[in-house]
């Protein structure tokens, strides 16, 4: 499982046929830093079936936890879905995040 | 498996209905990075039935290990699970940021 935040959402209409009706977004991994978060430079496709918006912190889960998550069965083309959205976060040295970046407190 | 540092906690009231009542931890994996200020690596998140708290050295597993750990295989919405609190490690070259045991004594003991 890894932590993101939502940065956009992808459409597709060419695509197989077990991803018909799956809401794409594309997600940015998030890494600690000192002075807060730090954008990971690579981004993820996860299938959201919770309905997260742009902004916000997301759990995404892999595999077949992706999978069971989407509902749908085993036999689908789907590796990474969101399992939660984040209300907030504690951090060491008590730095505490919110749901989304721009609801961090100030450090 | 991997040996990774807790650096947070996750709260969450939106999320899937396997993930009800499992306490969520931000890990990072120990690396061999010395210098404090290089960049950082993802962190994983893992479900806890340990109760490992922040700053604890844990023992991460992914995939059925992690499913059994957290109380038996099947269809759930995690993959990684913290399976063990790291009591102390002797490792001679590992970075002092790790912070298990003195490298002096362990290293002559």
């Amino acid at each position: 499982m890894l932590l993101g935040t939502v940065v956009g959402q992808v459409w597709s209409t060419q695509k197989d046929a077990t991803l018909v009706g799956i809401r794409m977004l594309i997600v940015q991994p998030f890494v600690n830093s000192e002075n807060g978060e730090q954008k990971s430079a690579e981004t993820l496709v996860v299938a959201d079936p919770i309905g997260a918006g742009i902004g916000e912190r997301v759990i995404v889960v892999f595999g077949r936890a992706a999978r069971h998550v989407i509902g749908q069965g085993h036999d689908i083309a789907i590796q990474t879905a969101i399992a939660a959205i984040v209300d907030g976060m504690e951090f060491e040295g008590g730095r505490s995040f919110g749901p989304s970046a721009d609801t961090d407190p100030s450090h | 498996m991997f040996l990774g540092k807790v650096i947070g906690e996750i709260w969450a009231t939106q999320k899937v209905k396997d993930l009800e009542g499992k306490r969520l931890l931000v890990i990072e994996a120990l690396d061999d990075r010395r210098d404090p200020s290089a960049p950082k690596i993802t962190p994983v998140i893992a479900a806890d039935p340990i109760g490992a708290g922040v700053g604890e050295r844990v023992i991460v597993a992914f995939g059925k290990a992690a499913r059994v750990a957290l109380g038996g295989d099947g269809d759930y919405a995690y993959e990684a699970a913290v399976v063990g609190i790291v009591d102390d490690a002797n490792i001679p070259d590992a970075p002092a940021s790790w912070g298990f045991g003195d490298s002096d004594s362990q290293g002559g003991a």
